[in-house]
Order: structure tokens, then sequence, then C-alpha cells
């Protein structure tokens, strides 16, 4: 995802592909969606060149069609009687409609972003770490190496407190501390979703199956789960990560996924116990819909935002154990991190003076204000995915 | 009624078990069902009810006896034709707020069914029939409601969306269950109504489960009523038979508290008050007939000895489940 980070080719696909918004909005008169959609499809492709830029194309487009297919006239909003509606349509119309359905849930989708202030702050947070992450290394550079130049007549050490010249101060080897904060986020926050991924995986598809099959499927997931809840989790990683030696971050994603899963399986059961015992459910039984819709579109549907709250729970946990296990130097050390910048500092002694209070803090208050960002955010999610919450569409 | 019946139901037992208690919720139930009938089931809450219609509509077996659909036990079938059997049979449920899913729109409800069963051909011809069903179920105009999520409606009209769903694959039977209990009262006849349309329309049997004697009066006037009591049925036979003359005194006892709509008639009625208010519970059901704590003619030594069983009294044209009236005594009340 980062070859593509920030590239010329990925503005000018992100231009090609935002014309097509603009230009529909332009044609019917929807300057603004046309102009929203023109800046999206810009910047994601700007970000991830094709991978942002073709899947925005169809967000932005698909939000546009909304706006322009509400004056057109459509048999399915009409007030016509049941013989003048003329129900044939061409493939093409068909697309239309689609898209405008799919940009109608778009819109209400950012509108249950923005009704929740504190949800919407989290999200402004965690945008700010992302583009900081994805552009920021187009404005600063990564300085790796000692840097002797940087001595001042007189000081002993390398340490500089903030200055204008360096915001954020130099750490031991007089390296500026803003671009390993920039660049040291990328790695943990990578490895933390990827944890997180692969827990809400294992948790959603267990905890389903225990709820559903029930009987001996049932209890040997409980029992799996909860044999792995009883050992205390922090330390089991610690002997684990210095047995297992990890020498790449993803093996680190997998084994804090192996372990965090079960209670947010026990979340899912206990969800989806209650859901299949819906009258929907029963409804589905007796119209003989089959297990796959009575799972991915009576069950599932109904406890996305459920889910999508315990991933966000789950990366937040994820990356909390990674940053313990850098502290205690049970993980790969590969600069820039923002765990190795507080153990750097720690094993330099940065915490005693007086001099090198931000390198210590700079990478604690990073780690916070991301994890607080995450937290707020889930208030968002229900309001998100609730479509009881959409109003008006 | 000669005809093949839907569904029968012969010696029908039905028991739950909870924290390791077993609670017999049906027993010995015996009751036919033909095609384009409609039959009421009446009861207090908590005498089977809804079990008897989830047996009915195939969505839970009976713990002993036997229910034939179509003449067969749903274990003779082959996959395909109990897929197909099953769906003869749909249900309506309560709660109109809980029957249908918030996370999709009405034409989604509708559509799904439609399109996994092949009912329809092509995009046209499922969107024209999710337009009929909401013009039959009187959800007009349907290009209002088709986009429209289910917290969106009104009871009325999911309870209509509910009935729309379950006549998308045809049945041949609707189960509803207290189908207008949780409506507002001035909507409910409006739907009554409408079922009645429905069923003379696609020629529909129609079990309507209710606890109010005097809806299903009005609703299976033409039909057979079956009265329930503690997992029993003590009265079953026609509507008019059994409202003009009740044979069993729980039966009496519902009709005699039945509001009527002229209050001089209301005043003259005489109510035949119950020996005790108390239902008492499945757990711990009386020997005998279990309606005789309550009993106001109740005979010691005849009605807490043998279970009575359903047979046609002498001056009566329906059946019932009282042991001095089928052995042609009187009803003598109690104590004197």
């Amino acid at each position: 995802m980062f070859e593509t980070v920030a590239t010329t080719t990925g503005l000018i696909i992100g231009f090609f592909c935002g014309l097509l918004p603009l230009g529909l909005g332009i044609k019917y008169q929807q300057i603004k969606p046309g102009i929203i959609g023109f800046v999206a499809c810009l910047l994601s492709g700007f970000a991830c060149g094709m991978w942002g830029g073709v899947p925005m194309i169809i967000l932005s487009t698909s939000v546009v069609v909304s706006y322009i297919y509400v004056n057109r006239q459509d048999p399915f909003t009409s007030r016509q009687s049941l013989d003048e509606v003329d129900f044939e349509e061409s493939t093409q119309e068909y697309i239309v409609r689609q898209m405008a359905s799919l940009g109608r849930t778009i819109r209400a989708m950012s509108r249950g972003l923005l009704r929740n202030k504190g949800g919407f702050i989290g999200f402004l947070g965690i945008m700010f770490f992302v583009v900081m992450t994805v552009f920021g290394p187009l404005v600063i550079e990564y300085e790796g190496d000692i840097q002797m130049d940087r001595r001042q007549p007189g000081a002993t050490t390398l340490l500089q407190p903030p200055s204008w010249e360096y915001p954020l101060g130099l750490d031991w080897w007089g390296r500026d501390i803003v671009s390993h904060i920039v660049y040291g986020g990328q790695n943990l926050i990578i490895t933390s979703i990827q944890a997180g991924v692969m827990s809400t995986l294992i948790a959603v598809t267990l905890g389903s199956l225990a709820a559903l099959l029930g009987g001996l499927v049932d209890q040997l997931i409980s029992a799996l789960s909860n044999f792995i809840l009883t050992i205390p989790q922090f330390p089991l990683l610690l002997v684990l990560a210095s047995i297992l030696e990890f020498d790449n971050s993803f093996m680190l994603a997998v084994l804090l996924a192996v372990l965090s899963w079960p209670a947010l399986m026990r979340a899912v059961r206990a969800q989806v116990l209650s859901l299949k015992e819906r009258d929907y459910v029963e409804a589905a039984i007796t119209l003989d819909l089959g297990l796959y819709h009575i799972i991915m579109r009576e069950i599932f549907p109904n406890m996305i935002s459920y889910i999508a709250i315990n991933f966000i729970f789950a990366v937040r946990a994820a990356m909390y154990a990674i940053v313990g296990l850098v502290l205690l130097g049970m993980s790969p050390l590969t600069e820039p991190d923002w765990g190795i910048m507080i153990w750097n500092s720690r094993t330099q002694g940065a915490f005693y003076s007086a001099k090198g209070i931000t390198w210590a803090l700079a990478p604690i208050v990073a780690i916070a204000l991301f994890q607080l960002s995450l937290i707020l955010f889930t208030r968002s999610l229900e309001e998100i995915f609730n479509p009881r919450l959409r109003k008006g569409l | 009624m000669s005809q093949q019946p839907l569904v029968e139901l012969h010696g029908v037992y039905r028991s739950f078990e909870k924290e390791r208690v077993r609670i017999p919720v049906l027993q010995d139930i015996h009751l036919n069902v033909y095609p384009n009938e409609v039959l009421c089931l009446v009861g207090e809450s908590g005498c089977g009810k809804t079990t008897t219609g989830k047996i009915i509509a195939s969505l839970l077996d009976a713990s002993e006896g036997e229910v034939l659909y179509n003449g067969r036990r749903m274990a003779e079938y082959d996959r395909k034709e109990r897929s197909l059997i099953r769906r003869q049979m749909q249900l309506v449920h309560q709660d109109p707020f809980a029957s249908l899913n918030p996370a999709h729109t009405i034409g989604q409800i509708l559509g799904y069914p439609l399109k996994r069963h092949k009912m329809v051909n092509g995009r046209a011809e499922l969107r024209r029939r999710i337009w009929e069903l909401l013009t039959l179920v009187d959800l007009t105009p349907p290009g209002d409601i088709v986009n429209k999520f289910p917290h969106q409606l009104s009871g009325g009209q999911r309870q209509r969306v509910s009935i729309a769903r379950a006549l998308t694959v045809n049945p041949k039977l609707i189960v509803a269950d207290e189908a207008v209990s949780m409506v507002d009262v001035s909507i409910r006849i409006g739907i009554l109504k409408m079922l009645h349309n429905l069923r003379d329309m696609f020629n529909l049997a129609i079990v309507f489960i209710t606890h109010d004697l005097a809806l299903a009066k009005y609703f299976a006037w033409e039909g057979r009523i079956a009265v329930m009591y503690l997992g029993r049925i003590v009265e079953i036979g026609r509507t008019q038979d059994i409202i003009a003359n009740p044979a069993h005194p729980y039966t009496r006892a519902l009709l005699s508290a039945v509001p009527e709509a002229d209050p001089n008639l209301t005043r003259k009625k005489q109510p035949i008050p119950l020996r005790s208010d108390e239902i008492p519970r499945l757990t711990a059901i009386p020997p005998g007939c279990a309606f005789h704590p309550r009993c106001p003619f109740y005979q010691p030594g005849v009605c807490d000895v043998s279970v009575p069983r359903l047979a046609q009294a002498p001056g009566y044209a329906q059946d019932t489940a009282c042991i001095p009236l089928t052995t042609g005594e009187q009803l003598v009340p109690y104590g004197t």
C-alpha cells in the first residue's frame, strides 16, 4: 500500500479519476458534490495510486448520481398505478439506479459520522495521523544517522530541547524528533490494524459458528476461549515473543490475534444467540431462504456496528501490546517506530534530564492521542451503521 | 368436510424443558386444518395457542404424536418437497416491530424470497411483482413504500408488509399469530377485512390465533373456533354453533365476559363467576379435567378423576371435552 505513496503518477491518476464526478456535477448542476468528489479522488489517488483512485471514482460518482437521480422519473418512487408503470429498464438505467442507491447510503453514513461531535473529533484525529504518516514524508526528510555537526559549543551531548529550528528538539544522536514522529507511526499502526483484522475475523467466524451450530462445537470453542482467557495475556505474550524471536512485524500481528480473539468471540456468540431468535429470522426459515441468507443478510447486518466497534478496540489493545513488547525489548527493533523512541529515550536516560523531556514525551503523546481518537471514533460507528438512525433519505 | 386436510395433528404432545423441569405445553391435540377455511384458536395466554400455530407452520416438531402435512409426515418428503411444503405454511407474527429486519428496505424484504425461489424472471418482473404485492395489502402508492426501511412505517403498515412477505411464496395456509393485537384498534378491522379478501382471492386457509373471543367471533363467523385451555382443546366446532350455544363451562364463562356493543344487552348478560381467578401453572396441571378447580359446575368425584375427551355432547353441534356434558347430564352449579 505504501509503495505507491504520494507520487506524481498517483496525483495524475487522482486527477483523471476526479474528472468524472466533476464533469457529471457540472453537467447536471450539482457543482458542490462534483467538486467534493473531485477532491476526494485527487487525494485518494495521490495517497494510494490506482488502489485509491479507482474505488473512489465509483464512490464519489455514486454520490453525485444520487443527487442528480432525485429529480428523474423512477418507477420505483412514482405515484402511478400498476398499469401505468413501465417496469422494463435497460442495463444502463439499472446501473444508474444502483449507483444512486449506493450514493444515498454513503450520504447517510457520512451524515451519521457528522452527527456525533465526539465521534467526528475522533475521526479527524485518525485522519490527522493517516495524513501525517502518508503525506508527511513528502515534506520532512527522515534522519536515521547520527548528526555530529549539530553539537552545540560546550555541550556534552547532542541532546537538545525544543528550538525554532527543531520544534521537538533533537535526540541523543542529534536527529530531529519531528521526523521520527512522522515516520514512526506507519509500522505501528499497520501492525495493530493487521492484528485487529485477524483477531476480529477469528472471533466473528468462531463466535457465529458456536452460536449457530451449538452443541459440541459450541462447547469446544467456548472451552478453548475460556482456557485462553484464564492465561495472563501479557506475560504469555512476553514468553512467546522471546521464544519465537520475530524478525517481522506480521508474525507479531498473527501472535497478537491468536491471543486476543476470545473476549470478542464471546461477545459475538452472545449477539448471534440473541439475533437468531428474532421473529424475522423465524420468518426467513418459513420462507426457506437458506442458512447462508440467514447469516449474511438477516444476522450479520444487525451486528456490523457492534463488530466495527470491537475491531477498533482490538486495534487499540494490539497497539498497547506492541508498544509494551518494544519497551521490554521483545520485538523487532527497526527504526523508525514510536515504541522504539520510548525505548531509546529510556535507555539513554532522557527521562532524567530536562533537555530530553520532549524526546520521551513526544511518542507517548502521539500514541495516547491516536488511541483517544480511536476511542472517540467508536461513538460514531453506531450512528454510521445503524439504518434506524438514518433519517430523511 | 371430505377434503384432504392441509395439516393434521393427531394426538400431539409438546413439552419444553426449562432448568431440567419438563413443562407440558400441549397435550393430546387433535386438529385438522382444511383448505380455504378460517380456524380460530382462542385461549388465555400460556394455553399453547402459539405453540400449536408453530407446529402447524412446521417451525416446531411435536414431542409425541403425528403431524401430517398434505396427508404425509414431514420426514416422508424428500428435501425439495419439504421446502415446498414448508413454504405452503406461512406465519405472520404478533409484533410487527420485530418481524421485519431493520437493515433491509421493504423492496428487499419482499424481493429476497421471490428471487430465492425463482418466482419471477428478470428484474422488471421482480419489481412488478413487488408492486403487485404491496397493492394487494393496500399499501398504496407502492412507489412510496418500496425504498423505505421498516422503522419508517407505522405498526399497521408493517403488519401489512409482513402479510405481503408471507404471500410472496404463494402459500396455502397462513398462521396469523395474534396478528392484530399489537396494531391500533382503528386499523384492526381494515387488516382483518384484507385478510378475508386475500383468503378468497388465493384460496388460503387462515389459522387465526387470538385471546379475544369477540375478535374470533367477528373474524371466523364462517369458519371454526377451537377453544384451548392449559394445553388442551376444550371445545371445537363451527363458530356460529359455539357462539349461539356454548357447551364447555370455560367457553360459557369467556362468552359471558365479552362485552356487547349494546349497553342494554351487556347489562342483561348474566356473568358466570368462576370459582377461582388463578390459572394453574403448567408444571402443576390439576388431575382430571384441568379446568375443574375453577369450574362453576364442578362435580366432585367425576371431573377430578379422569381426563375428558373431545366428543359431541347431546344437544350440541360442536365437540366438547366435558365429562358431565358428554355423558348427557345437566350442568349443576357447584355447591347446590
